[in-house]
């Protein structure tokens, strides 16, 4: 199945054009060599790169950021580094339904193609790749970003460039930055908050007595961010934080977390919430473990639940020692559960495409994950961003972008809650689940009373 | 060989001067260099810790703390940065970078206090730290700390240059002087050697043929002396071109 779109980008022609960071850095080393000579030449010369054809580089150049054939949306991912896992599943949800799409004609005739750049879950690179979709690709919108120190980054970009209405639709994080002024107008997101899921995780664990609660958080904008709603929730309750312990980002499984674990038993929590991503919070709950900290660790959505129980478990004899005390919260509905009508589709989807991110992108081998919360999420960003899209009309234009977003109203995504959008509501998703392990899987957490109180 | 040793002394001399020229030169160098970056480094941590109060008093007001710590993050990318912290006006920790937890010395400090402040934390080594206050500090304060192990690698690697630069310098002085020397004790050891011969045997008509003669300096001028008086035996007159200085 072809979906995606632009000519002579990967290997088998599928998944559009692959431009790696080497190949970006070589680009743009080029670039800055002939500029002074050839600035004429290098604009053609990037029509042609892309594989663009003369119109669609004259419609983008007039802003459109959409041709006759196509709509490209940019996307500034983690396909390389600890986080790969992230990126790498986000894609594959989003493929399965714009796969789904192209081979059904796509949106008003117009195939849909996902132009990707990897950051390795890293600021700077996410910076220039976003400077290079904006500026260089000028893609129809920004799409499926992850992380937030990258994507905290990324705003004032889209501020400085407001009057282009290139807009970052639901981006992997729940953090605040893009849901509050200053940076707020220039992003859609989908998904949950993470205020809203630490105060979900705050509240039930008060309400079964836990009330010293500690953190574990990845030192920068998305562990602050967890960090602040762990305090937040608390301060409703009258409490303040235990204790907390940091990790930097980019840390990996095989690291210790051994002293971050014995500053933690200092303060004698009653739970921990983890703030990061799979890697260092797999290995934070190991080394817990393994010093007798015997207490619930709870993890946000961004973790990547399917990748920290494969680390917890792989090759253990006793995983279940590692994973009885986990909560996960989660920001789409369990992808188990095929009673409801957007799981269903997404599994059928999901096996009849099994999207794989470009092998050009593909620096170290990672075994996606036939299901997971991560792809689950983004087939949903995927199915609302086709319907905004197709809200647009005939000629899509950045420029009514906005409005056709505000026009989701009540919108039946197939999941149980229903999506809203308007100039207040910029977030279209308010529910949050709760999963512990059972059985080597991640199921809903019906009674935490019983579990944990 | 003998002739070296006259001098020995100026060898030595040369030596003295160029020696103390270097130790003097290195010397205030050092002091210039470790003095001059010092506050430079200084002023660059409170300028940075300035700049990031001037710019987190609106996140601060807004209570965006993920904003916050995104920009303190930025600034820890500066070099001999090793770590930032924000404290709100009650003291309490609203953004910083230290793996794995805060540091006791710092949970213990004063944090409103601004003034520079030498710390010595364990495992992490040591840093001079200085503050700035947000909205005059009643919004809170930002402490940054400047590696001084940077610091000093920074100025030793500095004054390292200098050093070696003027340390280069001697070398060649020295091995020049010793060059100069040698080319002026060579031509007075071949006198010498020509003087002992004609005392051996002053009458052999080989020695008046010698190149040495032939030279147009005071080495020439006191070899046909030492001919003449070798021959004349005592001195009684001087060849026209013996008669003196130039």
């Amino acid at each position: 199945m072809q979906c995606s779109l632009e000519p002579g980008a990967s290997p088998d022609g599928k998944w559009g054009p692959l431009v790696t960071r080497k190949s970006l850095m070589r680009s743009g080393l080029a670039a800055l060599l002939v500029a002074p000579f050839t600035a004429s030449a290098l604009v053609a010369g990037r029509g042609q790169e892309s594989g663009g054809s003369e119109a669609e580089s004259s419609d983008r150049a007039e802003g459109r950021g959409a041709t006759d054939e196509e709509i490209v949306l940019g996307v500034s991912a983690a396909f390389s580094g600890p986080s790969r896992g992230l990126g790498t599943e986000l894609y594959r949800g989003a493929m399965a339904y714009f796969n789904h799409v192209n081979e059904n004609g796509g949106i008003e005739g117009r195939r849909v193609s996902l132009r990707l750049y990897d950051d390795g879950y890293q600021p700077d690179p996410c910076v220039q790749n976003t400077m290079r979709l904006m500026l260089e690709d000028k893609v129809f919108s920004l799409f499926g970003y992850v992380g937030t120190p990258t994507v905290t980054r990324v705003l004032p970009i889209l501020k400085k460039f407001q009057d282009e209405k290139i807009f970052l639709f639901f981006p992997f994080t729940g953090a605040q930055p893009q849901r509050e002024p200053p940076y707020g107008e220039f992003a859609f997101n989908l998904r949950a908050s993470y205020n809203q899921e630490t105060a979900g995780l705050v509240d039930n664990l008060v309400q079964v007595g836990r009330r010293r609660i500690a953190v574990f958080y990845q030192i920068d904008a998305y562990g602050r961010s967890g960090w602040a709603g762990v305090r937040a929730a608390l301060d409703k309750h009258g409490e303040r934080l235990a204790g907390e312990a940091t990790y930097s980002r980019g840390e990996k499984f095989t690291g210790s977390m051994r002293k971050q674990v014995e500053i933690l038993q200092g303060v004698a929590p009653d739970a921990v919430i983890c703030i990061g991503a799979y890697a260092a919070c797999a290995a934070f709950a190991r080394d817990a473990v393994d010093l007798g900290l015997d207490v619930p660790i709870a993890n946000l959505s961004f973790v990547g639940s399917e990748n920290l129980l494969k680390l917890l478990t792989e090759g253990q004899d006793d995983a279940e020692r590692y994973t009885r005390q986990l909560i996960n919260s989660q920001v789409v509905p369990s992808y188990e559960d095929t009673s409801i009508p957007a799981v269903q589709e997404y599994r059928d989807l999901m096996a009849r495409y099994d999207p794989q991110v470009p092998a050009d992108l593909v620096e170290e081998e990672y075994a996606p994950f036939p299901h997971s919360f991560g792809s689950l999420e983004g087939f949903l960003n995927a199915k609302l961003m086709g319907e905004i899209l197709r809200r647009l009309g005939p000629n899509p234009d950045r420029a009514g972008l906005e409005e056709a977003v505000f026009s989701i109203e009540d919108f039946d995504l197939g999941i149980s809650e229903r999506v809203s959008f308007g100039p207040d509501r910029r977030q279209g998703l308010q529910s949050v689940y709760h999963t512990v392990v059972e059985e080597g899987r991640f199921v809903p957490l019906d009674d935490w009373g019983v579990r944990f109180g | 060989m003998r002739i070296r040793r006259l001098f020995k002394w100026t060898r030595f001399g040369i030596f003295a001067v160029f020696g103390l020229i270097v130790l003097s030169t290195s010397i205030l160098c050092i002091y210039t260099v470790d003095t001059e970056l010092s506050a430079e480094y200084e002023v660059n941590t409170q300028n940075i810790a300035k700049t990031i109060a001037d710019s987190s008093a609106g996140i601060l007001l807004n209570q965006n703390l993920a904003t916050l710590q995104s920009l303190v993050d930025q600034f820890l990318e500066v070099q001999g940065i090793r770590y930032i912290y924000i404290t709100s006006e009650t003291g309490e920790f609203l953004a910083h970078t230290f793996v794995p937890g805060i540091p006791e010395e710092i949970l213990e400090s004063e944090h409103s206090n601004t003034a520079p402040v030498e710390r010595s934390l364990p495992g992490m080594g040591d840093f001079i730290e200085v503050g700035s206050p947000i909205l005059a500090g009643v919004a809170g304060t930002v402490h940054v700390g400047m590696d001084l192990d940077v610091v000093a690698l920074k100025i030793q690697r500095a004054i390292g240059q200098q050093v070696y630069l003027i340390s280069v310098m001697l070398l060649i002085a020295v091995l020049a002087s010793i060059w100069f020397v040698n080319l002026a004790a060579k031509p007075l050891g071949e006198l010498l050697a020509y003087a002992v011969e004609l005392a051996k045997d002053g009458e052999n008509d080989e020695l008046g043929e010698r190149e040495l003669l032939a030279r147009d300096d005071e080495v020439g001028h006191l070899a046909r002396l030492f001919l003449h008086v070798s021959r004349q035996g005592g001195g009684r007159g001087l060849p026209a071109n013996t008669s003196g200085t130039e």
